[in-house]
């Protein structure tokens, strides 16, 4: 997360963090421009893809979408 | 009976006439084939024009999702024209519909750009004599601004992963296509309510009439629509409009903002590639672009593109603009670096293009210092366009659109803020707000609306184009010129006697947290500049020793600075890597120019061009002071007197011996030395002065009253509240208390702007307040005998900050300095340092790096309430005739404006575009230094620079004159490598004239000789640059050399 996927999403303006991985599901954060991307679902597609390929593992990612950035308090 | 509110379901003229433009869309492309030999190839840009590609080439068909986040894609394919196209081979098009930003290369060629608003590409140039095969490649990035992108057609197709929609090779239906822009254009006027509303309905009902011609299942009687246009509408003469405007295409492109600067190299060529392509296809069009950075990155990368372009510019259609190097912030650069921004832009337009560009191209820049109109017309700039006063300003429309600028040394240039924003689509609803907002419409002449998408570059469309060509048809339209920017300002402006004069900065009332956020920015801004200064002055100094001067190494150190002031970069309005690039190449530049100050030995040379006498700190890592981090001793230059470095048992301070004024001895510009070796050092400290703070132990004059804690010194009696703030500040030698309510007291305030989060800090900030939390309440940590030092410990509610304030006394300096040691880790906050002081004053006194601005502290009328936050440098100062308060900086330039004082904003933490922003370590400094008499005859500005600029640990000779009482602001070698330039700025307010000691020449700034100079007359807050001869200065070594030697 830190290494690849989050900082391919900082470069589009966007935000993922990292919250936890239980039973092949990964947490993740979305901040920035990800919390108000109406299309999220494909780069979450895109998480599962760069994991299953640089890992070897099926994983499930469950987005927390913070509110839009601009009611982010 | 209950009221039944009627609810109207059926269309409205105008919504009919808005479904069928809709429709009529649909049947621009008459054919289409679909390319389906197509690969695709995903890559990570890592470098200007380097890639790591991630994936190897892969089929790509219609329906796959293509790009990931921060990727760029290269496509490739192999298409052919259809036999029944092939006798119209001019009007066969490449299209190809995306939310991304390509760059389109057929057969080798580049054919074009496409992206949100340009979905085709004409074909017919690039096809090759009796050949219908073609080839095509593709570099693709997906960086758009996410509220940028205009064309709703594909905002559902906009995000990190897209939708492959297809690629084919099409015929256009060109009667319906001119039908279309009949519509688009006819339709917006209908929409705008700043046209005749009898015009409109007229308008609104001949186009139904017109679009009942249309048979929209073949699209067959679309001639006879336009026709009926042309007739009934376009031929209507009974409706008149007024007001002139010029029409200028451009594009705005920020080179980092919601992108890296590495990204800046594709959006840049794909910009000029697509203009001039609209070039080939309508040679009338002309089109402004700025920034000559991005015309150094086109011939570095795309030489090809870069040889097309010169011929453009030559043909006069394609018009470099704006000699500033880039777009830099206009607040927090110094000087030096504005001069520069003109300098290197302007010798790299006249290496490229064997011109010297008259204007400065600013459309976005945050607000404008009072000290650009000087630099701009010794940079051979006459005329200034800046666009966001007129339409970002929150409280006070500003007065003029064309006016002169008067600068605050007096010199003025032509300046125009066009009524409307830099990014328009050149719609007739846009221009005639123009001309309505226009305010010169009587004595200005015509007003600029500019045409093109922006921030993130591409510029015109065919569109556009398009529209321009219809407006003479519409009666009720101002009368529009398209032109080129520099026609438009020299018909306009020049000579304009009826103009008139704006005389002082020019405000940006918004944005006003851009002075604050990315504080690290700011502070390795300012240090940079004044490293930059130092490596190039020594470096001069150096070649009578019979070094090179490292002109090269210079020049793109400078570069580099200059290039990271762009306005979304140092302002800190950027995504979390675009600061992480600047951080990186700030650190970069640190190492380097420490590489050319070679500091070295046990000398230290002070490069100011007078004899220093504030308090500075020597590292030492036996010193008994840390500052910033870093072991080391305090010590007064023109005393005897240094700190030992040897704590003293309690608060015991006093330790030294006898007066040994040759310790340390710096003058300007001449050699001075400082044992440093710890043996020596010990040696000295014996010899010291057996003075302290009044001779005894600082622990006997100090007390605590409650839970304040009282220190007396030389200078003070001062009562500290436990958090580190200044309760009472009586000055012992002027008899007067100089605190009124909070002083140095920091506050914590909610800071919450909204959707322009980083840049903006709102009038209301002080409304909802958190309280620091003291942990450690103030005492002291350390004393020698010159210095003592007392620290607290704050805390954040919740505990989510640590907030140390250190504060440092001094035996025989005045001044009182704050360091802050910060962990932050808060979100929407900001904290400042207030100044309430016991002074009766209705001026600010801000140091602009080159003179000072006095801004009224009341509130009595709209526009000084809006100037609740400015913009300041290394200096502030509220004082009375015969004294004041003093706090400098060395890279803090948020200052709030109050009625008793001011404000100090140190640090905030917004969320937009960086989540990041200012999170973390920091670590800052500051001096207050209360002064008798007022801020110039105190010297605050000497003292100023002293804080700002160290010694450096070199055995350098000194230059041997100096320019007393001008400041020598730079000295470096001419770029032709003839002269030694030295700038001199007169920064008090002074006049007078100078004996030049050598044979001078005066120069512009852009280092053009003007005259032969023995001697030089200056005004108030003049620069002067000053030429000498290379081979005079050589042979000036041994003189001066002597002289210097102290």
């Amino acid at each position: 997360m830190n290494k690849r996927i989050a900082p391919r999403i900082q470069g589009d303006g966007g935000w993922a963090e990292f919250v936890s991985f239980e039973d092949g599901e990964l947490t993740l954060i979305f901040r920035g421009e990800c919390s108000k991307c109406m299309i999220l679902d494909r780069c979450i597609d895109w998480i599962s893809q760069e994991v299953k390929r640089d890992l070897g593992e099926d994983i499930v990612v469950k987005p927390l979408r913070r509110k839009p950035f601009f009611w982010d308090n | 009976m209950a009221f039944v509110k009627v609810v109207r379901r059926g269309m409205l003229p105008q919504e009919w006439a808005l479904l069928r433009y809709g429709w009529i869309k649909r049947g621009i492309i008459k054919k289409k084939y679909e390319i389906t030999e197509l690969e695709i190839q995903d890559a990570l840009q890592t470098g200007e024009n380097t890639y790591e590609e991630l994936t190897p080439y892969r089929p790509l068909k219609r329906g796959d999702l293509y790009f990931s986040p921060d990727g760029t894609v290269f496509i490739r394919g192999r298409g052919v024209v259809p036999e029944e196209l092939r006798d119209k081979k001019e009007k066969v098009w490449f299209f190809l519909q995306t939310a991304a930003e390509m760059i389109v290369k057929i057969n080798g060629h580049y054919a074009g750009g496409l992206d949100p608003n340009r979905d085709r590409i004409l074909l017919g140039p690039w096809l090759e004599a009796g050949k219908w095969e073609f080839t095509f490649e593709i570099e693709g990035y997906n960086r758009s601004k996410p509220d940028d992108e205009r064309n709703l057609d594909t905002m559902n197709l906009r995000g990190c992963r897209q939708i492959f929609e297809g690629a084919y090779v099409v015929e256009l239906e060109e009667g319906l296509l001119s039908f279309y822009y009949d519509l688009t254009l006819l339709l917006d006027v209908a929409d705008c309510e700043n046209f005749d509303e009898e015009y409109r309905k007229m308008v609104i009902r001949e186009l139904n009439h017109a679009l009942d011609l249309v048979d929209y299942d073949s699209f067959a009687g679309a001639e006879e629509a336009s026709a009926y246009i042309e007739e009934h509408i376009y031929r209507n003469r009974n409706f008149g409009g007024t007001g002139t405007v010029a029409l200028v295409g451009h594009s705005h492109l920020d080179i980092a903002y919601y992108w890296r600067r590495i990204h800046a190299v594709q959006k840049n060529a794909r910009t000029i590639l697509i203009q001039m392509r609209l070039m080939d296809r309508y040679p009338d069009f002309k089109y402004a672009h700025t920034q000559p950075y991005v015309y150094e990155l086109l011939e570095k990368y795309y030489p090809e593109l870069f040889g097309e372009l010169k011929e453009k510019i030559k043909q006069g259609s394609f018009e470099p603009v704006g000699a500033m190097y880039v777009e830099p912030d206009c607040n927090i650069p110094a000087a030096e670096s504005l001069i520069r921004q003109c300098l290197y832009g302007q010798h790299y337009y006249r290496k490229a293009f064997g011109i010297t560009v008259d204007n400065a191209w600013l459309p976005d820049v945050f607000g404008n210092s009072w000290i650009l109109p000087q630099i701009l017309k010794k940079s051979g700039v006459d005329y200034f366009v800046s666009n966001k006063m007129s339409t970002w300003n929150d409280t006070n429309r500003f007065p003029h659109n064309h006016f002169l600028w008067k600068g605050i040394d007096g010199s003025e240039v032509y300046a125009c803020v066009p009524p409307t924003h830099f990014i328009t689509w050149n719609m007739p609803s846009q221009i005639q707000e123009n001309w309505d907002a226009y305010q010169e419409k009587e004595t200005g002449g015509q007003t600029l609306s500019m045409f093109g998408y922006g921030d993130g570059g591409s510029g015109a469309t065919e569109e556009m184009l398009e529209l321009m060509a219809r407006f003479d048809k519409l009666s009720v339209m101002p009368k529009t010129q398209h032109m080129g920017a520099g026609e438009f300002l020299h018909r306009n402006l020049k000579d304009n006697q009826k103009l008139e004069t704006w005389d002082g900065e020019l405000y940006l009332e918004m944005h006003r947290g851009t002075f604050t956020t990315k504080s690290d920015l700011k502070a390795y801004n300012r240090r940079l500049e004044f490293m930059l200064r130092d490596a190039e002055l020594l470096s001069l100094l150096r070649m009578r020793q019979g070094k090179a001067y490292p002109q090269e190494e210079l020049n793109q150190c400078y570069k580099m600075l200059l290039l990271n002031q762009f306005h979304d970069i140092l302002p800190g309005s950027h995504i979390h890597p675009v600061y992480e690039d600047a951080m990186k190449d700030y650190r970069g530049l640190e190492e380097r120019l420490q590489a050319l100050l070679l500091e070295e030995g046990d000398s230290y040379f002070n490069t100011l061009n007078w004899k220093r006498e504030g308090i500075l700190f020597f590292a030492n890592e036996n010193g008994g002071f840390v500052r910033k981090g870093e072991r080391g001793y305090f010590g007064m230059p023109d005393r005897g007197a240094r700190s030992t470095g040897e704590p003293r048992s309690g608060f015991e301070g006093d330790g030294a011996s006898e007066t040994d004024a040759s310790w340390l001895e710096v003058s300007w510009l001449g050699i001075s030395w400082l044992d440093t070796s710890p043996k020596e050092a010990s040696v000295r400290q014996a010899s010291f002065q057996r003075t302290s703070f009044q001779q005894t132990s600082i622990r006997e004059h100090s007390w605590r009253e409650g839970a304040s804690l009282c220190v007396e010194t030389p200078f003070y009696r001062i009562r500290f509240g436990e958090d580190g703030s200044i309760e009472s500040l009586y000055d012992k030698r002027m008899e007067r208390e100089w605190a009124a309510g909070g002083f140095n007291k920091l506050h914590l305030y909610q800071d919450m702007p909204g959707i322009y989060d980083a840049w903006d800090i709102l009038p209301g900030y002080k409304d909802v307040e958190f309280p620091f939390t003291v942990e450690e309440a103030l005492h002291l940590t350390f004393a020698d005998g010159q210095a003592a030092q007392f620290t607290a410990l704050l805390g954040t509610p919740e505990g989510r900050s640590a907030w140390r304030v250190i504060l440092r006394l001094f035996k025989e300096d005045p001044g009182i300095e704050v360091e802050h040691v910060v962990d932050w880790n808060e979100k929407h906050r900001l904290v400042k340092a207030e100044f309430t002081c016991n002074v009766l004053s209705r001026e600010l006194m801000c140091d602009t790096s080159a003179g000072y601005i006095r801004r009224e502290t009341h509130r009595n009328t709209s526009w000084q309430k809006a100037r609740y936050e400015v913009c300041h440098h290394k200096w502030c100062d509220f004082g009375e005739k015969d004294g004041g308060i003093a706090v400098i900086n060395e890279g803090k330039y948020g200052l709030g404006v109050e009625e008793k004082g001011f404000s100090l904003s140190l640090l905030r933490s917004t969320i937009r575009p960086d989540i990041l922003s200012d999170l973390g370590h920091h670590d800052f400094c500051y001096l207050i230094l209360p002064h008798r008499k007022d801020a110039v005859e105190a010297g605050i500005n000497r003292r100023a620079f002293e804080y700002n600029v160290p010694l450096v640990r070199t055995p350098e000779k000194g230059l041997g004159f100096d320019f007393a009482p001008l400041y020598l602001q730079a000295a470096k070698l001419s770029e032709d490598g003839k002269y030694v330039v030295f700038r001199l700025s007169e920064q008090d307010g002074l006049r007078g004239k100078m004996k030049l000691p050598f044979r001078a020449v005066l120069m512009n700034m852009l280092e053009d000789v003007q005259r032969e100079a023995q001697e030089i007359a200056y005004g108030p807050f003049e620069i002067l640059t000053v030429g000498m001869s290379v081979e005079d200065f050589l042979a000036g070594e041994a003189a001066t050399g002597k002289e210097c030697q102290g």
